[in-house]
């Protein structure tokens, strides 16, 4: 039990850890590495907790995959990257801070009072809690909608994003005709500004629409 | 956890990671030997330990790799003054720790049933499956559910399990870690390399470093994607994701590569990727990017992604092994000991004790993983380096096409199969013995083959290179010089 209690302790420490460091770093790519630390600490909470599938997925996709992402985005801009001023008043910030740190100390507080009280918060998990089987048997069954509604969620993301990828390229090719409704996104930002370089260049096929 | 339990595990860590360590060192001479060998050069003749003033200890220039270790240790440890050094210090071990951690669920023997280090009492049906384990008269199955039809007439497949084993009496696994969710852990683990590459880079303040770490990090990215997916028919075909069911099934019908000979190929390709590697090198590519994210590294630093790269090569190499070619099984023996069987006809039947097989189980375990790590010190030689956009064109447009229909593929043949009925059930049994005898005989072949040559004189080659000599041979000499005749 002891051992269970300083593996607890240890992980909840560097969540903190990471998490804090995440925020007030001033390097963007340590900030990236605090998430890092936070998201693999998070993972060992879940192992403390039997859920070891929750854990593996914890460090595939936020760990492998999104942090990766981050970092790539990150040294995509370069090192000299900063995060850009911040335009908002002290004042909002400063009342966002506060609201945060008074909902996270009152939630503190009421565990804190409430625990000793009840016996117990919850019952026990069973056995098999977490393991694959128990939650692939979920999904499957109790919770079969929102997983199917989810899927669907991501498939329009991915679609979505392939649209998007996709977009600037045909802003390119626009006078084969087929780029016309991309091309046509109106006179915001660098697309209008492809566009007028392409009407240029194709000026004299006149096929351009702008 | 008990006083036995932590020992043990100890024991098995010492075990898996001094393979790990040695065998890494060894490839490194591998690697030499190898491409000296393959491209007709001497190799490594230089580090030698002299014993008199002639005589200079060589062993093969295997002390190459002392030396190696011997020159990271006393090297300067430089660091370019703008890298950030937190980070820059930190990579190296990022680039290490997810490699040694990924050992930790590979199982590299059988389980060891506590109570039965010695002869076991199975009890059979007519055909000699085993049901399951005898406990007085009684004969109790893996879940200790009394067998009462001793002779079933149906034949099974996948095969009834040899997994006798009594929980109560104490087992041990021979993983250092019998996680449940077994395979997710390794992507999982697999996944936290990139980190390690892509900080190195960035932190080493270097246009090379950082173009190297960005290669790495989208290679790495995309061919995790396959290394995943081809994977995911055989869990669907194995029923499991634990590394030791996998083993077991193999055991019990065929090795994975004959089920799922195409996941095989992707995630062997996938693996090598991930390990970055000549022909997917392009993040350390020497004639572009001086030696990529790692070009700021010295010292000992630097030897950290130079080892984490060959131990990289030999825990792939054990995960392949691991599911592809059957983990600890070797053919034909099971843990009861050696059954000869094609179908239903039974052929030679031996019991052999369970520490017996434990054994023989950890030593194919290990030497099949020695036999792929070779494998892949060859494919590093033999193949041209892929330009970038080869390198992600094979990625997402083969590959990932590949293994996704790899899926489909499998869940509509095995839904058929599995509703083929006994006919088709029996014939699949005959199928995977026969793929077991044919493993059999090519591994004795091999066996037999290294033994002849190791005692076969040693051919001196003279060869004559060139054609226009080799012409001149052939008409006897030159015409113009008569004294060559």
């Amino acid at each position: 039990m002891l051992l269970g209690q300083a593996f607890f302790g240890l992980c909840a420490a560097l969540a903190i850890i990471g998490a804090l460091s995440t925020v007030i770093a001033k390097n963007p790519i340590r900030g990236a590495m605090g998430l890092l630390l936070m998201i693999v600490a998070i993972a060992g909470l879940f192992l403390a907790l039997h859920a070891e599938f929750l854990a593996a997925i914890q460090l595939i996709v936020y760990a492998g995959a999104i942090v990766v992402l981050f970092l790539f985005v990150i040294m995509l801009l370069g090192p000299a990257s900063q995060s850009p001023s911040d335009q908002r008043g002290q004042i909002v910030r400063s009342l966002g801070a506060a609201l945060f740190a008074g909902s996270g100390l009152t939630g503190a507080y009421y565990v804190w009072h409430t625990a000793p009280a009840m016996k117990k918060l919850l019952d026990a998990p069973p056995n098999d809690f977490g393991t694959i089987d128990t939650i692939g048997r979920v999904l499957f069954s109790d919770g079969l909608v929102p997983f199917e509604l989810s899927s669907g969620l991501l498939m329009v993301a991915i679609v979505g994003a392939v649209a998007v990828a996709r977009g600037k390229h045909r802003t390119d090719d626009s006078h084969n005709g087929r780029g016309e409704i991309l091309s046509s996104r109106g006179p915001d930002g660098e697309d209008a500004k492809d566009a007028k370089d392409d009407a240029r260049t194709t000026k004299p096929t006149g096929e351009v629409t702008t | 956890m008990t006083t036995l339990d932590l020992i043990a595990t100890l024991v098995k860590i010492l075990v898996m990671v001094g393979f790990l360590f040695n065998v890494a060192g060894l490839l490194t001479w591998v690697d030499r030997r190898l491409s000296s060998m393959i491209q007709d050069r001497i190799g490594p003749n230089r580090a030698g330990l002299p014993l008199t003033k002639k005589i200079t200890l060589r062993l093969f220039g295997l002390l190459h790799t002392a030396a190696d270790g011997v020159k990271f240790f006393t090297k300067k440890d430089f660091m370019p003054p703008k890298a950030d050094k937190l980070l820059f210090s930190l990579a190296p071990i990022l680039a290490m720790a997810p490699v040694l951690a990924l050992a930790a669920v590979i199982p590299m023997g059988d389980t060891v049933s506590l109570a039965q280090v010695g002869p076991r009492k199975l009890c059979m049906d007519a055909e000699g499956h085993a049901l399951g384990l005898f406990v007085g008269d009684q004969c109790l199955d893996a879940a200790k559910n009394i067998v009462t039809a001793f002779a079933s007439t149906a034949t099974q497949w996948p095969a009834a399990s040899r997994l006798g084993m009594n929980s109560s009496q104490g087992i041990l696994h021979l993983s250092i870690a019998p996680l449940n969710v077994g395979i997710l852990y390794i992507f999982a683990m697999a996944g936290q390399g990139i980190v390690g590459a892509a900080i190195a880079g960035w932190s080493s303040d270097n246009k090379f470093s950082l173009m190297g770490a960005l290669r790495a990090a989208s290679q790495m990215v995309s061919y995790e994607v396959t290394l995943g997916l081809s994977l995911v028919g055989a869990m669907m075909i194995y029923g499991s994701v634990r590394l030791q069911d996998m083993v077991i099934w193999q055991g019990e019908n065929t090795w994975g590569i004959f089920v799922q000979p195409l996941a095989f190929f992707l995630f062997f390709t996938a693996a090598v990727a991930e390990s970055k590697r000549i022909p997917f090198d392009l993040p350390e590519a020497e004639s572009e990017l001086v030696s990529g994210y790692f070009t700021e590294y010295s010292g000992m630093k630097f030897g950290m992604f130079y080892f984490a790269e060959y131990m990289e090569i030999v825990t792939s190499s054990m995960l392949l092994v691991t599911i592809f070619l059957g983990g600890w099984q070797l053919p034909f023996l099971h843990r009861d000991g050696l059954t000869l069987q094609f179908g239903d006809t039974m052929i030679i039947q031996q019991k052999v004790g369970h520490l017996a097989m434990l054994v023989i189980g950890v030593l194919a375990f290990f030497g099949k993983t020695l036999i792929i790590c070779l494998l892949q010190a060859f494919v590093r030689w033999s193949l041209p380096r892929f330009r970038y956009d080869q390198l992600q064109k094979l990625c997402w447009q083969t590959l990932l096409p590949l293994s996704l229909a790899n899926i489909f593929a499998t869940g509509i043949i095995w839904l058929g199969l599995q509703s083929g009925g006994a006919p088709v059930a029996a014939g699949l049994k005959l199928a995977s013995d026969i793929t077991q005898g044919v493993v059999a005989v090519v591994l004795i072949g091999l066996v037999v083959w290294a033994i002849i040559g190791m005692f076969s004189p040693s051919r001196h080659l003279t060869q004559i290179l060139g054609t226009s000599a080799k012409r001149a041979a052939k008409r006897g000499g030159t015409v113009t010089d008569p004294m060559q005749a």
